[in-house]
């Protein structure tokens, strides 16, 4: 009788998006691992060709309907790059701001809606509430003060519409940012308590020897950065990311995979972030990071519950003290000429590194677009890691060990929307030619 | 329905279902933090991939709300099992409704698109064009939006549970910017806004933050595109921009699709 | 007497009403427009501001003085702080067997209006005869209202788009207000109109201002009376509007306008507004809100999936006709009070002052309209239902109940009146009364939508929403003594059915009633028991015929019309129509071809009621509102706009 075993799910459930994975273990070795992605793809990088680089911001938005301003803060980054415009110290804080709201937002999501039931065996988070009201309401909370900001800052908590190259179509007045203050007091200590009781679960073990991506500043890496900081091989510049990276298609899925030039798969997001840069959250932050119990350098996924936790501290404190130190931009918004240019930006979305690239004419439309974003830069090494556990899934039997993969694919918070996209491929462009058969 | 007498009446089975989209218009239900355990309680959530892992997909259900627009073949199927098990869809966001930004390779030459993304598009099992669920099966109320609105999905279950036909009105834009107290940016500005020839529910957001409409909640009824392209034309806007400013996430609802073809050069 | 007081002190008098209590909104500079909003000192004041305006536009700029009120008309009026864009009329507690509807009330503070023009004035006035002028008082507004300061400003500098002047509503402030001033270089010269405002007056820091002083504030209204930016000939307008209704103009503005709205917002007087219930996922708390409509839009015409103004132009016309002409039937004034707004804020920049001279100028003959009612008042606030207690459903056809009701104490309906039904968190739609007495009441109706639905799914014991009785009756005793024909179709004979009753009772009053009914089909018959009753009665006869029969029916096939027969329709008898409006449409055609006079018919109207008081504007039907004017119309008053797309 053969020793094969296979794992799969054919709808992977809590993530955003559609995709599933397959895991064929025989023995202790690993046949087939894969996680693939079947969302349909929607071809942004098609259609933004012959759009004004203003319309940007609005049409990447959604691209991602949980991280939409971590897309329209890429696109502005690259865009402004390219038309050698540098933000005022305002305009920099207020979309930090901004963004400080799309974490809170999405890592209250993924830690009480998504990934908690994982841990405590519910199926969704309205079944856990039965059980722990109290927790589930903290998250909803925490969401809300996160959404709250968004809607404050740009209309609306899912596509945002003030953000524009250039800066904010409207400021918010310091009283209305004010107004946002108990709610985000409230939020900043529910965190701090999440800590503590993300501190608390029982993860289980693995241990990967992972590359860390992240965007690389002054500050912790949020919305600003002009460089990529790669553990092991140093800090390079944005532009610089197709010389460091390489997108492939693979026949599973209809997302592109991204690797290192000499293949090695990588990690970014709030693990990655945190390794690199701990040094620089918020102290408040800081100070819950040393009663979490984690030792860095973290290489243990499972855990990035906690280190999401320890962000959605140090976002709430940063919002905190932005509000209280802020002033309204004057203007708003700069009017940036069109011109034949080209740039890069990236930040960091609450699942990690997102970069993009414009290329624009004269008229300032865009010639090309490029986007990569985290999901596609994390799936070979969620597959790494889901080769990784086999050898423990032969302890548990086949649903919790499906289960298991499962919770190991959630803690890189996939947002598979995201992920299918897009992009002009650097190799293998053998299939192009046949491309008439549809 | 009250609440304190659960058992008088069976509660309402619900499906969320996910097309070609970006996931906002069903977050939006998980983004309703104040309602969403009590919209629980409610209703029979019996299908939500996005929110749990217990998973029904056949139903039966008493309402589903379908996200996303029909993009690949496989969907296409799926869309008609949905509706073979569900009393009433519903459809939300943009892309269901009209097709939403995808379909904006719809005016494209679809086989380009595909070789502009992927490498291998031969890969892909990609429908020539991306359309909206009523194009495909009865739809039993559409909820406009790109993404949908908080506030009329509340008022969407609000109305189911009772019995009522929700308050969810086909009116224009400005008048939501009106009673919000906004200041024309038409008028004051001389922006472009499609505020006059929209379908309202959003509350009006974008005038209120000092820039035009762009059109996310799809054409109103009886929209003047007509009318508000020439003013544009007056303005000042080429014919292009004129395309380019209908053609965004709706792009593909006949009355903003005629009125860009009508600019296109 | 007139006093002087310098502009600076202008935050003295913010300050005084401030420590009233008062909430003091007035003018202040917000997304490049002066708005109106909540002052905390004259800091917020626009000083040196002034606003430069033409069609579809408007431009915030710089004067060269520091006036505070150096600008004309912004985006908005004043009706948004005493008639919001949103309110709640009515709460709602559900969940239980006994709803109850109670009125929500405005407990905020008082509002203190400063900078008040003349021509906002004289529109405040127009929606005071709106909402308090009866038969019913608007209980939220008039609080308002009577909680209100105005601390009105004359205008010294005409706009591009004034026309005060020709709807004599200014530039000077005349009327109802508390203090006004006139704005003179760095001082404001100012007078008291009531006790209040001198009371205002006796604490700010003014002296007595000499009359040259005050002929120098004169002078300047009156150069301002001479520098109007627009014209609007009024003399005989509403006759000459209404008699070009078919001009060519309409189309023309059709072709422009986006049909968006916002000159219906934007006007200080529009008041047309929708109601419709709210509730949550599970409390048991509702409630019932209104919220400002326009004629622009689909829904206001709309019933039953059919919209009595299906284009833009009806659209426009139903507004310029309601502004400058059939205001003035229903309200005895313009809805018109010359501030451009419409014309500022019009996102193309349609003009009504040419729009409606051009049109006015038409060919046609003036049709004059009928002289303004007046209302008796009546007490309560119609807008909140009461609780009535359904004692008996009977099914009629297979989509008809009729609903026994237990009758509020001292309900009296007339024949031919209706009452408006609620189920809470559900909404109410109007429903003629098809009997009443004996403390009970009856209503026959037909399940088409959700509403009527829930009530047709109503058992016994249950509690619906009662508000009425509204609306004008069938004349009845005008057919004391004479042949009475009464035409319905279909469900149209519930609103006949007590007037029939009636006759039956008194058969030496009503010696000759003929009952002239069609329906769709045998199955749609309603009432055909009492039918069978009431036909004992020598003096009365049935004739019902049916679109399509069946093998059981051995009756008249066909439409109502072929029931009209010459012996059946003496020209002397009185006429009672109620059914479909394209039944009766035919049924007038047929009856005028029998030469029947059209002041010896009288049909019962549908239009899209929402408040059936006379105030939210939805049911109008040219100088008409259905639910107080109507639902019964004499022919002749209604035969020019009957059957017209836009009525």
């Amino acid at each position: 009788m053969s020793r094969e075993r296979t794992y799969k799910v054919d709808l992977l459930t809590r993530v955003e998006g559609e995709g599933r994975f397959h895991l064929v273990v025989d023995g202790e070795d690993v046949k087939e691992a894969h996680l693939s992605i079947f969302e349909a793809p929607r071809f942004f990088e098609a259609f933004m060709r012959g759009r004004s680089f203003q319309e940007a911001p609005d049409i990447v938005a959604r691209i991602c309907g949980i991280c939409p301003v971590a897309y329209q803060m890429s696109a502005v980054r690259a865009l402004e790059n390219a038309l050698a415009w540098v933000p005022t110290p305002e305009i920099r804080t207020l979309r930090r701001l901004l963004y400080c709201g799309e974490w809170i937002e999405s890592h209250a999501l993924h830690v009480f809606l998504l990934h908690a039931p994982d841990f405590l065996g519910y199926a969704s988070a309205m079944d856990m509430a039965r059980d722990h009201k109290a927790l589930v309401e903290r998250g909803l909370r925490m969401k809300k003060a996160g959404n709250s900001l968004i809607e404050v800052l740009g209309g609306r908590a899912i596509h945002p519409v003030s953000v524009r190259v250039g800066g904010f179509s409207r400021a918010p007045s310091p009283a209305e940012l004010g107004a946002l203050r108990p709610a985000l007091e409230q939020g900043l200590g529910d965190a701090l308590t999440t800590v503590k009781w993300a501190s608390g679960l029982r993860a289980p073990e693995l241990e990967s020897d992972y590359v860390f991506v992240t965007l690389c500043a002054q500050d912790y890496p949020l919305e600003w950065g002009d460089q990529i900081a790669i553990s092991g091989r140093g800090q390079f510049p944005v532009e610089a990311f197709d010389e460091l990276f390489e997108e492939q298609q693979v026949a599973r899925s209809n997302a592109l995979h991204c690797r290192l030039r000499d293949g090695t798969p990588y990690l970014c997001g709030p693990m990655a972030r945190l390794n690199h840069a701990h040094e620089r959250l918020h102290p408040t932050a800081l100070a819950a990071l040393a009663t979490s119990g984690l030792t860095l350098p973290l290489r243990n996924p499972y855990r990035s519950i906690v280190v999401r936790a320890i962000e959605l501290v140090h976002a709430f404190a940063e919002a905190l003290a932005i509000i209280d130190g802020y002033s309204c931009p004057q203007p708003a918004c700069f009017d940036l000429e069109a011109a034949s240019a080209s740039g890069s930006g990236a930040s960091e979305a609450p699942r990690g590194l997102l970069w993009h690239r414009y290329e624009l004419d004269a008229g300032g439309l865009v010639e090309t677009a490029r986007i990569v974003p985290p999901t596609s830069q994390n799936q070979a090494r969620i597959e790494a890691d889901l080769v990784a556990i086999a050898p423990e899934l032969l302890r548990l039997d086949h649903d919790a060990a499906t289960r298991r993969c499962e919770q190991l694919i959630r803690a890189y918070d996939p947002c598979i929307s995201c992920a299918t996209h897009f992009l002009e491929l650097t190799i293998d462009r053998a299939g192009a030619d046949r491309s008439s058969a549809i | 329905m009250d609440s304190s007498n659960p058992v008088h009446a069976r509660r309402p089975r619900l499906g969320v279902f996910k097309l070609a989209s970006c996931d906002g218009c069903q977050l939006t239900l998980l983004d309703c933090e104040d309602e969403l355990l009590a919209v629980a309680q409610a209703v029979d959530i019996v299908h939500f991939p996005e929110a749990s892992s217990s998973l029904m997909p056949e139903g039966p259900f008493d309402v589903v709300l379908v996200e996303g627009s029909l993009s690949t073949s496989e969907q296409l199927e799926q869309l008609h099992r949905i509706r073979k098990n569900a009393r009433a869809l519903v459809t939300i966001g943009a892309c269901a409704t009209a097709g939403g930004i995808q379909a904006l390779r719809n005016f494209a030459d679809h086989a380009e698109f595909a070789r502009a993304v992927y490498a291998r598009p031969d890969m892909l099992p990609i429908l020539a064009k991306s359309t909206p669920v009523a194009e495909h099966v009865s739809v039993d109320f559409e909820l406009r939006g790109c993404p949908i609105d908080k506030r009329q999905l509340i008022e969407l279950i609000a109305a189911m549970l009772v019995g009522r036909a929700p308050v969810i009105p086909n009116e224009s834009v400005c008048m939501e910017c009106k009673r919000r107290g906004a200041v024309c940016v038409v008028v004051t500005k001389n922006q472009a806004c499609l505020g006059p020839v929209t379908h309202a529910g959003c509350g009006a957001i974008c005038p209120a933050f000092a820039r035009g409409c762009y059109g996310c909640f799809g054409p109103r009824e009886r929209p003047n595109t007509r009318a508000l392209a020439q003013h544009m034309r007056a303005q000042g806007l080429t014919g292009r921009e004129i395309a380019r400013s209908f053609r965004l996430f709706t792009a593909y609802a006949p009355e903003f699709r005629e009125e860009s073809e009508r600019h296109e050069s | 007497m007139a006093e002087r007081l310098n502009s600076e002190h202008l935050d003295d008098l913010i300050a005084l009403m401030r420590g009233d209590g008062y909430r003091v909104i007035g003018p202040t500079i917000r997304d490049e427009a002066i708005v109106y909003d909540e002052l905390r000192s004259a800091a917020d004041l626009p000083w040196g501001f002034t606003d430069q305006q033409g069609p579809g536009r408007y431009r915030l700029q710089r004067r060269p003085d520091r006036a505070a009120f150096g600008y004309v008309v912004g985006p908005h009026s004043w009706k948004r702080f005493l008639f919001p864009p949103r309110e709640q009329l009515v709460r709602i507690r559900r969940g239980s067997d006994s709803p109850q509807w109670t009125a929500a009330t405005d407990d905020g503070p008082g509002l203190a209006l400063l900078g008040v023009r003349a021509c906002e004035l004289a529109a405040i006035a127009i929606q005071d005869r709106v909402f308090m002028g009866g038969p019913f008082v608007d209980g939220r507004y008039r609080v308002r209202r009577e909680r209100c300061l105005i601390i009105a400003v004359n205008c010294t500098e005409a706009g591009e788009l004034c026309f005060c002047d020709s709807m004599d509503t200014g530039p000077e402030v005349q009327g109802d207000y508390d203090l006004r001033m006139t704005e003179l270089g760095t001082e404001l010269v100012l007078d008291a109109g009531s006790a209040r405002g001198r009371e205002l007056l006796e604490r700010l820091p003014s002296r007595p201002a000499e009359d040259s002083v005050a002929d120098r504030a004169q002078a300047a209204i009156e150069r301002c009376r001479r520098s109007m930016g627009r014209r609007l000939d009024t003399r005989d307008l509403p006759a000459r509007l209404m008699g070009n209704l078919d001009h060519p103009r309409y189309q023309d503005v059709a072709d422009r306008c986006l049909a968006c709205g916002n000159c219906t917002s934007v006007c200080p007087t529009c008041f047309c507004f929708t109601i419709s219930d709210t509730s949550g996922v599970t409390d048991g708390e509702a409630g019932r809100e209104r919220s400002w409509d326009s004629c622009f839009g689909a829904e206001h015409s709309t019933i039953h999936g059919a919209q009595f103004r299906p284009d833009v132009r009806s659209r426009y016309q139903q507004w310029l006709t309601h502004k400058l002409a059939t205001w003035t039937a229903q309200f005895g004034t313009s809805g018109c009070v010359g501030c451009g707004r419409c014309i500022a804020w019009c996102p193309v920049g349609i003009d009504l002052t040419v729009e409606a001279s051009t049109i006015a100028a038409g060919a046609g003959d003036p049709v004059p309209l009928p002289p303004v009612q007046s209302y008796a008042p009546r007490a309560g606030d119609g807008l909140v239902p009461v609780p009535a207690r359904v004692l008996e459903v009977h099914r009629e056809t297979h989509d008809v109940v009729n609903l026994v009701l237990q009758a509020p104490a001292g309900y009296a309906p007339e024949h031919g009146q209706f009452n408006m039904l609620s189920l809470p968190a559900i909404g109410d739609v109007p429903m003629s009364i098809s009997g009443s007495g004996d403390g009970v009441l009856e209503h026959t109706l037909r399940s088409v939508g959700n509403a009527t639905r829930a009530l047709a799914g109503l058992r016994e014991g249950a509690v619906v929403g009662l508000r009425g009785p509204f609306g004008k009756p069938w004349p009845l005793e005008q057919a004391v003594g004479r042949h009475l024909v009464l035409i319905a179709g279909g469900i149209g004979l519930a609103p006949l059915r007590s007037a029939v009753r009636e006759t039956v009772q008194r058969p030496k009053d009503f010696p000759n009633v003929r009952i002239l009914y069609g329906t769709r089909s045998p199955d749609d018959i309603i009432y055909d028991r009492e039918l069978l009753g009431w036909i004992q009665a020598s003096h009365l006869r049935a004739h019902v015929t049916v679109d399509r029969g069946d093998r059981s029916w051995s009756g008249n096939i066909g439409v109502v019309t072929k029931l009209m027969r010459r012996k059946h329709t003496p020209r002397s008898g009185l006429y009672f129509l109620c059914g479909p409006e394209i039944m009766m449409r035919y049924a007038l055609a047929e009856l005028d071809r029998l030469g029947i006079p059209a002041e010896h018919i009288y049909l019962s109207l549908e239009r899209n009621m929402k408040c059936a008081v006379g105030i939210c504007g939805r049911c109008q039907y040219g100088p008409h509102f259905v639910c107080k004017d109507g639902p019964v119309f004499r022919y002749d008053q209604i035969a020019s706009i009957f059957g017209k797309v836009g009525f």
